[in-house]
C-alpha cells in the first residue's frame, strides 16, 4: 500500500464520516464544525490531486469566511438553542434507499471498467518546482479573463443584495415626504363648521 | 302598360308611406286626402285595365319587372301577370278599398290613431295588389304574408284592449299554420318543376301527372292539398276558421275590407289561379268541396245564436266562403270568382252598415239592445236591406245569381259525396236567410230596446259613412244581372282558368242557361227560393211576431244551444291541446333541457369536473421544500435508470 | 494506485449524502444550506479529479468560479434566513408552507 493510498483512504474516511455526522447533528453549531472538518478533508484530497492553490483557497475562503459567517448567523439568531428535536425517523429509510440506489447506479457508470487505471492512467508526478498558481494564472488571465471579471461583478451584486435585504431603516424616524406636503388641500387641514343662529333665544336675552 | 300596372301597385304604397311617417306632421286632412288619392288612382287605373283586358279582349300581360334574387339556376323575380282574372280582382279590391278609405274618415273620426289607420289600410291595398298581380309563387307568398301581417296590425289596432291583442295573435298564428302547408306546397312545386313561374309550371303540369311520392301518394294531389291548406288558413275554412270571429275586435272598416272582401278571398283566388293543377287531382277537388260544404253549413248554424252584430256578419262571411270553396271543388271556378265578386260588394256593404249602426249607438254592438232603428237611420236601413236581400239570394239581386249558380253546379257534379254537399248548400240557404233577417229585424224593426241615453243621440251617420254605403249598394243590386252571362259563360275568365274534360259541371250549366231574366222567373220552382222564403218567414216569427217562442225553443233544446254557443268547441280544443301543449313543451325544454341539462350538467358540470380533478392533484403541492427536493431526487433517479438501462443501445445492459 | 474511478465514486457518495441531508432535515434551514455546500464540495472534487487525470487545467479554473458563486450564494441565503427569522420568529421549514395547494 503506497502512502498515497493510505492518505487517500484516511482523508476519504474522515470525509464520509464527518459528512454523515453533520447531517444527523441536532445542534447547528456542531454541524457547522463538522462541515469544517469535511472541508479540511476535501482540501487534503485536493492536495493529493496536485491542486494546491485551490486547496489553500478552500481553507482560507470557504472555511475561513463562509463557515465563520454561518457561525455568526447561528450565534446571532440563537438557533442552536431553539432547534427542536427533529423527526428523522419517518423519512430516513426512504431517503437512504433512494440515495443508495443512486450511488449504486453511479458506481456502475463510474466504475473501473469505464474510468479505471487502464483507461485513464495515473499521470506523472509533477516536479518540485511545479507552481500550480502560475499554471492557473496563465490560463485565468488570458483565456478566462472575461468570466473572471464577471465573477467580480457577481460578488458585488451579492454584497448589495445581502445588504439591501437585511437592512432596516430605523423605525421611528421622522422624515418629510415632499410630494405629499405639496399636494395638500385646504380641506385636509381645515374644517369650517357653521353654527346656526337661533333668533328666539337671542331675543330672549 | 307596364307603367300602368306599376302605378296601380305603388300608388297605395306611397300613400301608406306618407301617412305612416308624415301623418302627424301633415295633419288629418292632408293624410286622408293623400291616401284616398292613391287608392283612387289605383281604382281608376284598375277600371282601365279591366276595360283593356276583359272588355276589349287584349291578351294577358306577363312580364318580370325586377329580378329579386337569383341563385343557381333558379331566379325569383317581381313580375306581373295581368289577365282577365287578375283584372276582375283588381277592380273588386280597389273599389272596396276606396269605399273603405272614404268610410274611415267618418268612422275613425274620434280615434287618436287616425293617420296610422290610413297608413295600414293603404299598405294592405298594396299587399293585396301584389298578391293578385303576381306571376310566380314567391311573389304570391310575399303578398300572402304581407296581407296576413297587416291584418294582424289592424286587428290589434286598439292595442290597449286585451281582447284585441289576443285576437290578433290568434289570427296570425292560425294563418301561420295554413302558411306552413302553403309553403310545403310551394316547395314541392319548386322541387319537381324547378321553377316558380306560373306559366312555366302550368305548361309542364302534364309531366308530373303520374309521379307518386312516399308510398303512392300522388304528387299532384299532395301539392294541391298543401296549397289548399294555405287557402284554408287565409279563407278561414274549418278547422282553421277560429280566427275570423276574433278578428271582429278590430275596427269595422277593416272587417269590411279585409275579412269580407279581400284578404279572405285570397285563398279562393289562389285556387282559381291554380286551376290547371287542381284539375288533375280529383281527390284534392273532393277534399276542397267537402271542407267548403262543412264550413258553409256549420258556420251558418253558428250565425243563428250570435248576439253581436259584427259576429253575425262574421259567421255569415265564413259560411259564404264555404260556398265559394264548394264551387271551387266542383270545378266551377268562374262561379266561385263570380260569387267572390258579388259577395265582396254586399258583405262589405253589410259590414259598413253594421259599423254605421255601431257609431250611431255609440259603440254598442249587442243586437238585443237595438231595435226600431228604421225611422232614425233611413239610409242605413235601405242599404242594409239591399245588402241582406243580396246575401240571401233574393231573385234579381247579385247574390241570387251567384249562389244559385253554385247550387246548380254542385247539382251537376260527379264527384263523390256531391249529393250530400248539395243538401248542405240548400240547407245553407235557409240558414242564411234566417240569421240575416233575424239580425235585420232585431236591429231595425220592432220595439226599441235601446237605452234612453243613447236613444236621444241617435241619428243618421254623416255623409262620409253613408256615401260608401250607397256606392256599394248599387253593385250589390245590379252587378249580378249584368255580369253573369259574360263572366260565366261567354268566356271572360276562360283564358285564365282551365277545366279538365271530366269535370263537366260548367258545360252542363252553360247548356242550361238561357238568360239572366229567365233565371229569375225560373227560380220560383227551385228549392233555394222556397228555402229562402221559409227562412225569412221563420226569422220574422221568432224575432218580431212571437219572440217568446224563440226563448221556448232555446230552453227546450239546451244541449244543441250549448254546442252552438260554444262554437263547436274548436276554441276550447285549441286552447287545451295546442296552447297548453306547447306551453308544457316550452316549460319542459326550459326547465329540463335548458336549465337542467345545458346549464347544470354541461356548463356547471364541466366546471365541477375540472375542479374535481384539480382537487385530486392539488395535494401534491404540499408547500414543503424538502418534499419538492425529494421529488426532484426521485426524478433524477428515474432518469438515470432510464438512460442506463432502456432503449435500443443502453449504456449498461442488465446483468441478467 | 488511486484511479480516477475511486475519486469519482467518492464524490458521488458525498453527493448522495448531501441529498439525503436535504431531504431528511426538516427543522433547520441552516442544515439545508450546509448540505448544499456539501454537494458543491463533491462536485468540485469531481472537477479536480478530472483535471488531474486528463491534464487539463480548465477543471481547476471552473472550480475557482464555483467557489466564487457558492460564496455569493451563501451570503444571500443567510440574508434571507435572517429576514425569515425576523418575520416569523423561527427557522422551521414547516412554517414556510404558504404555497400549499
Amino acid at each position: 500500500m503506497t502512502s498515497a493510498q493510505i492518505l487517500f483512504y484516511t482523508f476519504s474516511f474522515f470525509l464520509v464520516a464527518s459528512s454523515l455526522i453533520m447531517i444527523f447533528a441536532k445542534n447547528a453549531a456542531k454541524a457547522v464544525l463538522f462541515l469544517v472538518l469535511v472541508f479540511f478533508s476535501v482540501a487534503g484530497l485536493w492536495i493529493l490531486l496536485e491542486a494546491e492553490f485551490l486547496a489553500i483557497t478552500l481553507i482560507l475562503v470557504y472555511v475561513g469566511a463562509v463557515m465563520v459567517l454561518f457561525l455568526f448567523v447561528i450565534k446571532m439568531l440563537n438557533i442552536d438553542k431553539s432547534t427542536l428535536r427533529a423527526k428523522f425517523a419517518g423519512y430516513l429509510p426512504l431517503g437512504l434507499i433512494v440515495a443508495a440506489i443512486i450511488v449504486a447506479e453511479m458506481t456502475m457508470v463510474l466504475g473501473h471498467e469505464q474510468f479505471g487505471l487502464n483507461i485513464y492512467p495515473a499521470p506523472e508526478k509533477a516536479s518540485a518546482d511545479y507552481s500550480n498558481i502560475t499554471i492557473l494564472a496563465l490560463q485565468l488571465y488570458t483565456d478566462y479573463v472575461y468570466p473572471f471579471e464577471l465573477a467580480a461583478v457577481l460578488l458585488l451584486i451579492a454584497i448589495i443584495a445581502a445588504i439591501a435585504l437585511v437592512h432596516r431603516p430605523e423605525q421611528n424616524r421622522k422624515k418629510q415626504d415632499i410630494s405629499e406636503q405639496v399636494s395638500v388641500r385646504a380641506k385636509d387641514r381645515l374644517r369650517i363648521v357653521s353654527i346656526a343662529k337661533n333668533n328666539k333665544e337671542v331675543n330672549n336675552d | 302598360m307596364k307603367l300602368l300596372y306599376l302605378t296601380i301597385v305603388l300608388a297605395p304604397l306611397i300613400g301608406s308611406i306618407f301617412a305612416g311617417f308624415l301623418g302627424n306632421v301633415l295633419g288629418r286632412k292632408a293624410t286622408h286626402s293623400i291616401t284616398i288619392l292613391g287608392v283612387l288612382i289605383s281604382t281608376v287605373l284598375s277600371l282601365y285595365a279591366f276595360n283593356y283586358h276583359v272588355l276589349e279582349g287584349n291578351s294577358a300581360f306577363n312580364q318580370n319587372i325586377y329580378t329579386w334574387l337569383a341563385f343557381g339556376d333558379l331566379s325569383i323575380s317581381v313580375g306581373f301577370l295581368v289577365d282577365n282574372l287578375t283584372a276582375v280582382m283588381l277592380v273588386v279590391v280597389s273599389f272596396v278599398s276606396l269605399m273603405v278609405h272614404i268610410y274611415t274618415i267618418g268612422y275613425m273620426h274620434d280615434d287618436d290613431g287616425y293617420t296610422k289607420f290610413f297608413s295600414y289600410i293603404s299598405l294592405f291595398t298594396f299587399a293585396m295588389f301584389m298578391l293578385v298581380m303576381s306571376n310566380n309563387f314567391m311573389q304570391l307568398f310575399f303578398g300572402w304574408e304581407a296581407v296576413g301581417l297587416v291584418s294582424y296590425l289592424l286587428i290589434g289596432f286598439w292595442h290597449h284592449k286585451e281582447s284585441a291583442v289576443e285576437a290578433n295573435l290568434k289570427a296570425f298564428l292560425v294563418n301561420r299554420v295554413g302558411d306552413l302547408g302553403f309553403l310545403l306546397g310551394i316547395a314541392l312545386v319548386l322541387m319537381y318543376f324547378n321553377t316558380l313561374d306560373y306559366v312555366q309550371v302550368f305548361n309542364n303540369v302534364n309531366n308530373i301527372a303520374g309521379i307518386t311520392i312516399v308510398d303512392d301518394w300522388s304528387l299532384i294531389t299532395t301539392i294541391c292539398i298543401l296549397l289548399f291548406i294555405g287557402a284554408m288558413g287565409k279563407s278561414a275554412q274549418v278547422p282553421l276558421h277560429v280566427w275570423l270571429p276574433g278578428s271582429m275586435e278590430g275596427p269595422t272598416p277593416i272587417s269590411a275590407l279585409i275579412h269580407a272582401a279581400t284578404m279572405v278571398t285570397a285563398g279562393i283566388f289562389m285556387v282559381s289561379r291554380m286551376s290547371p293543377l287542381f284539375e288533375l287531382s280529383e281527390t284534392a277537388l273532393t277534399f276542397v268541396m267537402i271542407i267548403g260544404a262543412i264550413t258553409a253549413l256549420f258556420m251558418g248554424l253558428l250565425g243563428i245564436v250570435q248576439n253581436d252584430i259584427k259576429r253575425v256578419v262574421a259567421y255569415s262571411t265564413l259560411s259564404q266562403l264555404g260556398y265559394m270553396t264548394v264551387a271551387l271543388g266542383v270545378s266551377a271556378y268562374s262561379v266561385a270568382i263570380f260569387h267572390l265578386m258579388t259577395h265582396a260588394f254586399f258583405k262589405a256593404l253589410l259590414f259598413l252598415a253594421a259599423g254605421s249602426v255601431i257609431v250611431a249607438m255609440h259603440h254598442e254592438q249587442d243586437i238585443r239592445k237595438m231595435g226600431g232603428l228604421k225611422s232614425k237611420m233611413p239610409i242605413t236601413y235601405w242599404t242594409s236591406l239591399i245588402g241582406s236581400l243580396a246575401l240571401i239570394g233574393f231573385p234579381g239581386f247579385a247574390g241570387f245569381y251567384s249562389k244559385d249558380m253554385i247550387i246548380e253546379a254542385v247539382h251537376y257534379s260527379q264527384l263523390p259525396y256531391a249529393d250530400w254537399v248539395y243538401f248542405a248548400v240548400i240547407a245553407g240557404v235557409f240558414i242564411t236567410a234566417f240569421y240575416s233577417f233575424r239580425m235585420f229585424f232585431m236591429v231595425f224593426h220592432g220595439e226599441s230596446r235601446v237605452d234612453k241615453h243613447t236613444e236621444s243621440h241617435l241619428h243618421e251617420s254623416p255623409w262620409t259613412i253613408t256615401i260608401p254605403l250607397i256606392a256599394l249598394a248599387i253593385p250589390s243590386a245590379f252587378i249580378g244581372f249584368y255580369t253573369i252571362e259574360p263572366m260565366l259563360f261567354t268566356g271572360w275568365l276562360e283564358s285564365a282558368i282551365s277545366i279538365g274534360p271530366s269535370h263537366t259541371s260548367m258545360e252542363i250549366l252553360k247548356s242550361h242557361f238561357i238568360s239572366a231574366l229567365e233565371l229569375i222567373s225560373h227560380s220560383i220552382v227551385t228549392w233555394p227560393f222556397w228555402m229562402m222564403i221559409l227562412g225569412v218567414i221563420t226569422a220574422w216569427i221568432f224575432s218580431l211576431y212571437r219572440t217568446e217562442w224563440a226563448d221556448w225553443i232555446k230552453n227546450k233544446f239546451k244541449g244543441i244551444n250549448y254546442i252552438l254557443e260554444s262554437l263547436y268547441g274548436f276554441d276550447r280544443f285549441n286552447e287545451i291541446f295546442f296552447v297548453n301543449g306547447f306551453k308544457r313543451l316550452g316549460e319542459f325544454f326550459w326547465k329540463v333541457t335548458d336549465a337542467g341539462l345545458i346549464d347544470k350538467t354541461l356548463v356547471n358540470g364541466s366546471a365541477k369536473l375540472a375542479g374535481f380533478f384539480g382537487s385530486l392533484i392539488r395535494p401534491i403541492q404540499t408547500g414543503f421544500v424538502y418534499h419538492y427536493a425529494f421529488f426532484m431526487i426521485l426524478s433524477l433517479l428515474f432518469i438515470l435508470t432510464w438512460v442506463l438501462y432502456s432503449g435500443e443501445n443502453p449504456l449498461l445492459g442488465l446483468p441478467f | 494506485m488511486i484511479s480516477l474511478s475511486d475519486y469519482l465514486i467518492l464524490s458521488s457518495i458525498i453527493f448522495c449524502i448531501g441529498l439525503v441531508g436535504i431531504f431528511i432535515n426538516r427543522k433547520n434551514i441552516i442544515t439545508l444550506l450546509m448540505c448544499v455546500e456539501l454537494i458543491l464540495a463533491a462536485v468540485n472534487t469531481n472537477f479536480i479529479a478530472f483535471s488531474h487525470f486528463l491534464g487539463n487545467e480548465a477543471g481547476q479554473i471552473f472550480v475557482f468560479f464555483i467557489l466564487t458563486v457558492a460564496a455569493a450564494e451563501v451570503a444571500i441565503g443567510l440574508a434571507i434566513l435572517t429576514l425569515m427569522f425576523r418575520n416569523r420568529g423561527s427557522i422551521d421549514i414547516d412554517i414556510t408552507s404558504s404555497l400549499k395547494g
